[in-house]
């Protein structure tokens, strides 16, 4: 090799650079995360509407000896979420779907949103199963170990909830997108959602705006997350449209 | 001699255009002939001569049709074409990292 001389067309470095940048590019020109995490941020913003004209009524009531005479402790069960979530998801991801392949036939590439798309479906479908089958078995008390989490029955019922959905399906895209922006910013959501943090904003029982800080908080980081990626990937946007 | 990574290039690979159409094809899964001819910066007649030598070889498969009235011509990568690209790239860091050993040994 010492005695070939090779043109820059032909340099082994130049070559694997240029195929890597072409790679990139492609990347580039796939992804629409804002896409998703926008019509998750209006989903969620528009479960609050749905979930304060649902009327919850107390079922499953059991007594709860320890915290008192009397004491009992009730499921509240609201129709009207539970029949939102399950086709919003779905109906989501079909739009999600469309979006991607439209835009993959006005851009000229192919598109990899397929596993994220059936991922969300799948998930979406398997914890509502699960949702059902907690609805019927009475509230969830007490202490769970899963996984070597100790839980409560409350965190049962958010690690099973519409968010934790939405951040599992947004992983798989954060693989199928190889992107680490989105997958350090979905394990951000799913750590308040799951946790669940609501910067010191609370509103007490026997408020019918109970849910209205933690779905407000999701919400705004899905929005930000949004209007985050569409800054970002504008440039390239107009630079490849 | 036989066993040095060049020996093992493909010209049919080797050549910049094929191997930005089969890198391109083979991240974007399936990719369009506008997409190709912008990012390689080739004319549309130098692309289609690629092309060909391409599909000939049973290295990617192409598909033609219309969106509305507009023609559209797809482009994605045969099973064969995975494989030739794989070899190549592996043949390419081989071919580098043989350059260094050698390099390191007897520095300029």
């Amino acid at each position: 090799m010492a005695n070939q001389s090779v043109s820059d067309d032909e340099d082994p470095r130049r070559q694997l650079a240029r195929s890597r940048n072409l790679a990139r590019r492609v990347r580039r020109a796939q992804r629409a995360t804002w896409f998703p995490l926008l019509v998750f941020a209006v989903l969620t913003f528009a479960a609050v509407l749905v979930t304060r004209t649902g009327h919850p009524t107390a079922v499953h009531c059991r007594p709860v000896p320890q915290a008192g005479p009397g004491a009992r402790v009730c499921l509240a069960h609201n129709s009207a979420t539970f029949v939102y979530w399950p086709i919003a998801l779905v109906l989501a991801y079909v739009a999600i779907a469309a979006f991607y392949v439209r835009r993959s036939r006005a851009r000229g590439v192919g598109t990899r949103v397929g596993p994220y798309v059936i991922a969300g479906i799948a998930i979406a479908v398997a914890l509502t199963a699960v949702s059902i089958w907690a609805d019927h078995h009475g509230p969830l008390v007490g202490h769970y170990d899963v996984l070597g989490w100790h839980l409560v029955g409350d965190d049962v019922y958010r690690l099973i909830g519409p968010a934790c959905a939405i951040g599992l399906a947004l992983l798989v895209l954060a693989v199928v997108e190889r992107s680490l922006a989105l997958f350090a910013i979905t394990v951000g959501y799913l750590w308040i959602a799951v946790a669940p943090i609501n910067f010191g904003w609370t509103v007490n029982g026997p408020s019918h705006w109970v849910f209205l800080p933690y779905l407000t908080i999701q919400g705004s980081v899905l929005l930000a997350a949004a209007l985050g990626f569409a800054a970002a990937q504008r440039p390239i946007r107009h630079a490849t449209a | 001699m036989s066993g040095h990574p060049i020996n093992g290039l493909d010209d049919l690979v080797h050549q910049r255009v094929r191997l930005g159409i089969l890198t391109i094809a083979h991240e974007a899964r399936r990719v369009e002939f506008s997409y190709l001819r912008t990012n390689l910066e080739v004319t549309a007649g130098n692309l289609s001569q690629h092309l060909t030598v391409l599909e000939n070889a049973g290295l990617v498969s192409i598909e033609k049709g219309y969106e509305g009235k507009r023609a559209r011509t797809w482009v994605s990568l045969t099973k064969d074409g995975h494989t030739a690209l794989r070899d190549e790239v592996a043949h390419l860091k081989r071919l580098i990292s043989q350059v260094d050993r050698n390099d390191k040994r007897h520095p300029p």
